[in-house]
């Protein structure tokens, strides 16, 4: 046994020790732990453990395969994401023990705080004392066991899994039932404590979800569907406004569907370059468009040909081939691709050069194995889309295949929390960012995702958090499935988003791209992206001109899983449809149309780089995206 | 405590402390900086005081604060609001002294020589400035302006504050800043003045409230806390016989006992406390 001394050695320097010596196999006691965070964090060796006092936030965080002891008592998200391994707390838990666990044994033997086991997808959370409010919040899988009480709306919304409880439920959560619990159940879980030498006499009550919740009731009916030429159209009694009263007429509540807004909104269109540009053919050659993403923290940073990425979409939302085909344009255009939220499928890792892995609230496919494939590791507060509400998928694209990757029960309409479990304000998210660096050893870019609302408090929090660029979405961002009302109507314009956030930066002494933001939202080429980066863009993400490249037809019902063009569906025939490689290099073609835009942009403002474009090369078009930008509305050189 | 959990708050720290003090003399804290305006604003508050019938009886500056014993008859809320017109007053109170200032614990530690301080108790926090400006008045704890000897601390976000700060103000009480902690110390320190007992005024904080908190209140004798329905903020706690404490993060206790392992709890969504004493 090793000891380390947290009394003379960062938790930092002391988890780079840990993963050497679990590398070397060996086990080690960590002193003078201090209830300081991280301890633990990342390490994927079949270790023990032991801290002798107490320990902060995510101790065991994103582990796999080791074993924990801790003598005293933990802060919030023990063992959050555990993999596998097995974790015992001496003491008391705070809030969220167990969060996002994807199979591990988490025994707490004091109390534990509000929301143990939220989102957890497999494995056994024990708390022999008393839980706290809220336990087993939107958990997926897995089992609770509480010896005491179960403290206030247990089990609320949640989706899968069980809850025994053996002290008395206090009250049941929104969708949780009380049933019978099985002699095999309860011979499981006496196995369970005898193995751990907990002494217990006594009965359980089980609780599980009440399953009314899980699926929408009445199915929106089939149409004639109306694609978003016609919702664009203009008049407010167009044919899809028709479709949406009709199809609400029979459901009796709002509507899901995907894609972007259907608006006329202000937007790049309504700026414009003030000088005349004279395209060049040659003009790729002669400027430069490459860049660097994500060094601030002194991380390994992406390498970009040009100043584009793709913008993060799930396996889920999309088929598993235009995840593949989005992958490979993105290596042949020489950029990043983006996980989106559904985790990480290894072929997709294989073909995309650069991969960024999204963190959103539910953990869905979230792993520490995975962000360790990854390039960057991106954490999702929001999108433009739908700011405020978490990811939607429909019951006919959560396949088994699919349900095990993101560990959910299959066939369900699968809804994710509007928030993180253990991130409800910048001092926590400050907390969480530095768990992630602690997973991937300081190795990678951390970015956040941000839908525009307010958008200059966020940025703010989000440079001072540290984090290595921001990816933000305006209103025009379109999503795999949202209600109608907030594609349309929440959020700010991608437009004023850009404007905003360099404001913002100026406003608290950044230097020009010290924290770069990845415009995206309603991004359709070259010219779009070239303005973006005359606003103060960074670089620019595009997502739905990327599937338009590859073969959507902007039906606008990607929520509805029978996909025409093999896109947003999960069903095997559908899919066969959509070409990888044919329609790979479409993508990569129409990304190549992007960086020969952004060159002759560039050349013939004459400029040899793509970060000297500047606002004084804009001007606007009508009054609305003059008010919104600043820029003069009347060009007077 | 606080240097234990700086790293929720590098930019500024501040102290409400609860010292001898006595019922003829109210302690006031300004904030006046060190520049060369700092004697002006000195002056202008002698002159401000002499105004409202109030006898200083000493002044001195330490590190940007001005702190001045005087002693003054008449209704508080005018004196108070008088003052904060006169220079950035931080406190005022019987026994209450409000110290907060950019850097770290130890560093305002160090400019204010707080270490020397005796009392029965307080409050600290520390701020993570998202504005460039780290200013010491954006700094907690907040003292309920217009009332003496009420401070808080307070984490989160109050959703519904222009609605009770526009309630509040057409009752005539008025705000310096724009942030809901100081919007809580007023609503709590209303409540006490009109003859609510400090539990009450926090139960009934909890229904008032809209958002996620975890906040400390204090009084010229009483101590207490109050969190939100879905704990969303962290709070965690640790009562001996002689004395209780709370903080955001475990490793602030710990200063307290080094080395021991602590009884903590965790208090649950939506209730509230209160301690007494006098020294």
């Amino acid at each position: 046994m090793v000891t380390l001394d947290l009394a003379h050695l960062s938790v930092r320097e002391a988890n780079r020790r840990l993963r050497e010596l679990g590398a070397a196999g060996d086990d080690v006691e960590i002193l003078n732990p201090d209830a300081k965070h991280h301890i633990g964090v990342g390490l994927v060796h079949p270790i023990t453990v032991k801290v002798r006092g107490s320990a902060g936030y995510f101790c065991a965080g994103l582990t796999h395969g080791a074993r924990f002891e801790i003598d005293s008592n933990v802060g919030w998200g023990v063992g959050d994401n555990i993999y596998d391994g097995t974790v015992i707390v001496g003491g008391n838990a705070g809030a969220v023990a167990g969060v996002a666990i994807r199979g591990a044994e988490v025994i707490i033997k004091g109390n534990m705080g509000s929301r143990a086991g939220q989102v957890m997808k497999a494995g056994t959370l024990l708390c022999c004392g008393n839980a706290s409010f809220m336990a087993g919040t939107m958990m997926y899988g897995g089992r609770i066991v509480i010896l005491g009480r179960s403290g206030e709306r247990l089990g609320e919304d949640m989706t899968g899994g069980e809850i025994f409880v053996a002290g008395g439920i206090d009250s049941l959560g929104t969708d949780a039932v009380e049933t019978d619990i099985s002699k095999t159940e309860t011979d499981s879980i006496l196995e369970f404590l005898e193995r751990h030498k907990i002494p217990f006499q006594g009965h359980f009550s089980k609780v599980v979800n009440a399953g009314a919740k899980l699926r929408y009731t009445t199915p929106e009916p089939t149409l004639r569907n109306q694609p978003t030429t016609v919702a664009m159209a203009g008049g407010f009694w167009n044919a899809k406004t028709q479709e949406d009263i009709e199809v609400k007429a029979v459901t009796g509540r709002y509507r899901v569907r995907g894609y972007g807004t259907s608006r006329a909104i202000p937007h790049f269109n309504d700026i414009a370059f003030r000088r005349d540009i004279l395209p060049d053919e040659g003009a790729v050659s002669k400027v430069n468009l490459a860049m660097e993403l994500g060094s601030r923290s002194g991380a390994k940073p992406l390498s970009l040909s040009m100043p584009v990425l793709i913008a993060p979409m799930s396996y889920g939302a999309l088929s598993r081939s235009t995840k593949l085909a989005l992958g490979i344009a993105s290596r042949l255009s020489r950029i990043a691709e983006n996980t989106g939220e559904g985790g990480m499928i290894q072929e997709e890792r294989d073909e995309a050069g650069q991969l960024i892995f999204q963190c959103l609230s539910g953990r869905l496919g979230w792993n520490v194995r995975d962000m360790q494939k990854a390039d960057a590791i991106e954490i999702y507060i929001s999108q433009g889309a739908k700011p405020g509400l978490g990811g939607q998928l429909m019951a006919s694209k959560v396949t088994p295949e699919l349900a095990s990757i993101r560990g959910i029960p299959p066939g369900i309409d699968l809804r994710s929390p509007s928030r993180h479990p253990d991130v409800l304000g910048a001092d926590d998210l400050v907390i969480k960012i530095e768990e992630f660096r602690e997973a991937t050893g300081y190795a990678k870019p951390i970015s956040v995702k941000l839908g525009a609302g307010r958008v200059k408090d966020d940025i703010k929090i989000a440079f001072k958090d540290g984090f290595d660029f921001v990816e933000l979405d305006g209103l025009q961002g379109s999503t795999g499935a949202a209600s109608a009302e907030v594609i349309e109507h929440v959020g700010i314009p991608t437009l004023a988003a850009i404007v905003e956030a360099i404001d913002a930066l100026r406003e608290v002494g950044a230097r020009k791209n010290e924290m770069p933001i990845v415009l995206m939202g309603g991004i359709k080429d070259g010219v779009d992206a070239a303005k973006a980066i005359a606003l103060g863009a960074g670089a620019v993400a595009v997502g739905t001109a990327a599937l338009i490249a590859g073969g959507c037809i902007s039906c606008m019902r990607c929520q509805a899983g029978y996909c025409v063009t093999g896109i947003a569906t999960q069903n095997p025939e559908h899919e066969k449809r959509f070409r990888t490689d044919v329609e790979a290099h479409n993508i990569h073609r129409f990304l190549e149309s992007m960086r020969w835009q952004l060159a002759a942009i560039v050349h013939g403002l004459g400029k040899t780089d793509v970060h000297q474009l500047c606002r004084d090369d804009l001007v606007a078009l009508t009054p609305e995206a003059a008010a919104i930008t600043g820029l003069p509305y009347e060009a007077r050189s | 405590m606080l240097d234990g959990c700086q790293h929720r708050g590098p930019d500024s720290t501040g102290f409400a402390l609860y010292g001898a003090g006595d019922a003829e003399t109210y302690r006031l804290r300004f904030y006046v900086g060190t520049g060369p305006l700092a004697e002006k604003s000195v002056q202008r508050i002698g002159d401000v005081l002499a105004r409202e019938g109030a006898q200083l009886l000493s002044g001195e500056r330490v590190g940007g604060s001005y702190a001045a014993s005087v002693r003054h008859k008449g209704p508080v809320q005018k004196f108070a609001y008088a003052m904060e017109h006169a220079a950035k007053l931080f406190s005022l109170g019987h026994r209450l002294e409000i110290v907060k200032d950019e850097g770290t614990a130890h560093e305002v530690d160090e400019r204010y020589h707080l270490g020397k301080v005796e009392g029965s108790h307080g409050l600290g926090h520390v701020r993570l400035a998202t504005e460039s400006a780290v200013k010491p008045e954006a700094a907690h704890p907040f003292w309920a302006t217009g009332f003496s000897d009420i401070a808080i601390v307070h984490n989160g976000q109050i959703t519904n504050y222009w609605k009770w700060r526009r309630r509040l103000e057409k009752l005539g009480f008025e705000f310096r800043t724009d942030n809901d902690s100081e919007l809580i110390a007023v609503y709590l320190a209303k409540k006490l003045s009109g003859g609510a007992s400090l539990r009450q005024a926090l139960s009934d904080s909890i229904e008032d409230m809209d958002g996620t908190f975890s906040f400390l209140v204090s009084t010229e004798t009483e101590i207490g806390y109050a969190k939100d329905r879905l704990a969303a903020k962290p709070m965690v706690m640790v009562e001996t016989d002689d004395l209780v404490a709370i903080a955001s993060e475990e490793v602030s206790l710990n200063r307290l006992f080094p080395g021991q392992a602590l009884s903590t709890r965790e208090p649950l969504p939506g209730t509230i406390g209160t301690w007494s004493r006098s020294i």
